[in-house]
């Protein structure tokens, strides 16, 4: 039981929350790299995703690159972006940067399949109706195709932020900040408190960030079953 | 930039590595199918349970790695246990998936056709729903045997008895030596590679009857929303 | 070839919990008996528990009271496994094994059983060869590799596999092509000239019914019997205004496809050969009721009508001299279709032939006509419609 107490003891004082080091500091930088991350991820993989999925040019590559990502651990990306960086700047190059890359290059397979697949598995004879209409490509991919793909996008970047969180982790291990120090340093102090600490933040975030999209995606998809549907359809086939 | 004369010193720990590196993961996902395909069953049968079950998966999937492997060593100390658990953990949900798919996606008129002809509950079990199920099993056992030889990696952080191939990345980042750093990531890419096509090829050979454009669903693809989760 | 035998239904009910009586599915008061080796179909609108009394045979769904005697034993008193195993079942999706060859799924209940292998495979050949499927090019393909009629083909090879002594068909030919579903209907038929089971039959399309039963069960939303017979019997006194409504309005013509040509009594074809002496052909024609000269071949095969008025004049026949033609029938042709092709041709009279082509007498449009005169005067008794 003095893991419990240790643990407890360590979470509720106050000391540990404060400074530069502190909880509120490390939850922070795990939040802000997380986001940074998965917004880069987002700049390219959704707008590729959506040209793949409208056009339906090069939609395998979409799916390879997906399965490609998959066979890339993170912390090989992590290994092998290190020295790369550490060439270019001796300074960061081996602590923050190689740790981004890697949550970068993570987020992008998720959310460009579902992307992909949620654009393209939206109902063809809307699309047909809507073209002949009169609506320009364009207009048929914001008012039509983008908002019936909602779902399945949100549900990319839900899987991407599970692993970007998870990412950010480890890169505590190769000189990063975030809420993965604690262990880094839990480990290394023999602090078991701390270690023990440091999990349970670290698990209470990533759950705290899955439950922000469960509800999201509750919301969204509250509206109509054709939006349920299209999730349905895309998931099938990412 | 690269050592090769390093490199070549160490080939013996490579394959030494190489070995840990697919014991751990043969390991877990050995373990991993075993307990699940139990629990699948259970929860094809037992509509009760099967929300709970996927719901602890899902959880025990979202957290980090690296804490899940933290969190054990008070629990477990040092030993294989401790890298092994998680690992074992992380396989559920992507098993669990596959095989409540699999097992969901048997058609309705063929288990009619099953019960009409008298087959026994167990026997249409093993006959007919675990056999039309296989390609989404073994697609499973493919993305579960890919995502573990990724994980075997960070078992590393619990020292230089663990982490397979991982070990020359920690090490490597430790003494900021490059080569070696490629020297764990590199094969471990290639071993995940590969154990992915040697799957795929087996899995065509165990069900020549099934579409090749089956694709197994993927936890970590954002694949978790089409279901009832 | 084991024997058929009879299934028996005494007062059987099936309500589900929570509803009352006339819900969709739901089954009352059902008695009826089908003698072995005939063929009885449940037709009815959607909902009216037909197929619910038919998974009630092989268990698949347990009745709520009464019983269900194959043979004169109680479904319910027998395994429900070795039961099912004694009953042929097909459906309309086929619900083939899709892991498994033909062949094997064939032999599916034969491999229950404890058949070996070569046992198997020797009977799964034989009995694609009894449905049309040639062993050989159909034994090892999977069923992805088969079009529709070939599936139901297969599933009812399937059923046929350990010659249970009752088939239970749910709408079998209800998911192929009208063209398919005709050769399918026939061809079952003739296989159970050959088998004499005892066969149930789902369907809700009254054509098929009639085309397909020895005997007919008609049944209403609220899974009640509203008549019970043989097609002519339900299609000449309809029970109730439900039968009348659900058998159609054109029941008369219905009536039709229940005759064949063979039926009949054909009237005689006056015929000349060429090289006949016309004037002598003439005479022989002119007594007839239908007094037309067929000319025809060495064998008996008809080439054409001789125009009467042409003919005056002419010394010896010549095959040029067929002016017009008729359709052809045989023995199993329905009067319904016999007549849907006369109106097709504009024609009075059509040629029934024999097997190798040669004129057996012919069939006139008034006979049929005369015919439903006759059976419409028997049903002006009956309530109609």
């Amino acid at each position: 039981m003095n893991l419990v107490t240790d643990t407890v003891a360590w979470l509720l004082d106050p000391a540990n929350w404060g400074g530069n080091q502190g909880i509120g500091m490390r939850l922070f930088e795990h939040i802000a790299f997380s986001g940074i991350s998965i917004a880069v991820a987002i700049a390219f993989a959704v707008p590729v995703g959506i040209w793949i999925g409208h056009t339906g040019r090069y939609a395998s590559l979409g799916f390879n690159l997906a399965n490609l990502g998959r066979a890339l651990p993170s912390l090989a990306i992590i290994g092998l972006v290190l020295p790369v960086t550490a060439a270019i700047d001796p300074q960061l190059g081996f602590k923050v940067y190689p740790t981004l890359v890697a949550m970068v290059v993570l987020a992008v397979p998720p959310i460009l399949v579902n992307t992909q697949a949620g654009v393209a598995g939206v109902d063809r004879d809307l699309v047909e109706a809507a073209r002949a209409m009169g609506l320009t490509e364009g207009q048929i991919v914001r008012r039509v195709e983008l908002p019936l793909a909602v779902a399945p996008i949100l549900a990319g970047l839900r899987s991407a932020s599970v692993q970007v969180i998870a990412t950010a982790t480890l890169g505590a291990f190769f000189g990063g900040g975030g809420l993965g120090r604690f262990l880094v340093e839990g480990i290394a102090q023999r602090d078991d408190g701390k270690t023990f600490g440091g999990v349970v933040l670290v698990a209470a975030l990533a759950l705290a960030a899955e439950a922000a999209f469960v509800v999201l995606q509750r919301l969204i998809r509250s509206p109509g079953a054709l939006r349920m549907e299209t999730s349905r359809a895309a998931t099938s086939a990412a | 930039m690269i050592d090769w004369a390093w490199a070549a010193d160490h080939l013996d720990e490579l394959l030494e590595r190489v070995v840990q590196h697919a014991f751990f993961a043969g390991l877990a996902v050995g373990i991993g199918f075993v307990i699940t395909l139990g629990l699948a069953i259970w929860a094809a049968r037992r509509p009760v349970v099967r929300a709970p079950i996927v719901s602890i998966s899902g959880i025990l999937y979202t957290i980090p790695s690296v804490a899940l492997f933290t969190a054990l060593v008070p629990v477990t100390g040092l030993a294989i246990q401790t890298a092994v658990i998680p690992l074992i953990l992380y396989t559920f949900l992507i098993f669990l998936r596959n095989m409540l798919a699999g097992l969901d996606g048997v058609a309705p008129d063929v288990l009619e056709a099953a019960d009409a002809m008298g087959y026994g509950r167990w026997q249409r079990l093993l006959r007919v729903e675990l056999p039309l199920a296989l390609p989404l099993i073994v697609g499973g056992v493919r993305l579960a045997t890919v995502s573990t030889i990724g994980l075997v990696t960070v078992s590393g952080i619990l020292g230089d008895r663990f982490g397979g191939l991982g070990f020359f990345i920690f090490e490597g980042y430790r003494r900021s030596f490059p080569t070696e750093i490629a020297f764990g990531a590199l094969p471990t890419i290639f071993l995940a590679i590969a154990a992915d096509v040697l799957l795929q090829r087996i899995q065509r050979r165990l069900t020549p009857w099934a579409p090749r454009t089956m694709r197994p669903i993927d936890p970590g693809r954002g694949t978790v929303v089409g279901s009832a989760a | 070839m084991s024997s058929a035998e009879s299934v028996v239904f005494e007062h059987v009910t099936k309500r589900y919990p929570g509803t009352g009586k006339g819900n969709p599915g739901a089954v009352e008061d059902l008695s009826l008996e089908v003698p072995a080796g005939k063929v009885c179909v449940l037709v009815g609108p959607s909902g009216c528990g037909k197929t619910t009394s038919l998974k009630m045979v092989n268990r698949l769904i347990e009745p709520t009271s009464g019983r269900i005697l194959i043979g004169g034993t109680d479904v319910l008193q027998r395994d429900v496994i070795e039961l099912r195993r004694g009953i042929g079942y097909v459906i309309q999706q086929v619900g083939l094994f899709p892991h498994q060859t033909v062949a094997d799924n064939v032999a599916t209940v034969p491999l229950l059983l404890g058949w070996d292998r070569a046992r198997r495979r020797a009977r799964a050949a034989e009995l694609l060869a009894l449905v049309g499927l040639e062993p050989a090019r159909y034994a090892d393909r999977f069923p992805s590799a088969l079009s529709g009629g070939e599936r139901q083909r297969v599933g009812v090879a399937r059923a046929l596999a350990a010659d249970p002594p009752v088939l239970l068909m749910d709408e079998p030919f209800g998911a192929v092509d009208p063209i398919v579903r005709e050769r399918l209907q026939n061809e079952l038929l003739r296989l159970q000239e050959r088998l004499a089971k005892t066969i149930l039959f789902v369907t809700h399309d009254i054509d098929e019914a009639i085309k397909m039963g020895d005997l007919v069960a008609v049944l209403q939303v609220g899974g009640r019997l509203a008549q019970f017979g043989t097609p002519d019997e339900i299609l000449a006194n309809p029970a109730s205004d439900f039968v009348a409504r659900f058998v159609g309005a054109d029941r008369g013509l219905k009536r039709l496809a229940l005759v064949r040509v063979g039926d009949l009594e054909l009237q005689r074809a006056a015929t000349a050969r060429a090289g006949d002496d016309v004037e002598e052909a003439r005479k022989r024609a002119a007594g007839d009721p239908f007094p037309y000269l067929l000319l025809v071949d060495g064998d008996d095969r008809p080439i054409g009508w001789l125009d009467d008025r042409r003919l005056q004049g002419l010394g010896a026949l010549s095959e040029d001299d067929a002016e017009s033609e008729s359709p052809l029938f045989d023995r199993h042709t329905t009067l319904k279709d016999a007549l849907s092709m006369l109106l097709e041709a504009g024609v009075q009279a059509g040629i029934v032939v024999n097997e190798k082509g040669a004129v057996e007498g012919l069939v006139t449009v008034e006979m049929i006509l005369e015919l439903t005169r006759a059976r419409a005067s028997e049903t002006m008794i009956e309530p109609g419609p």
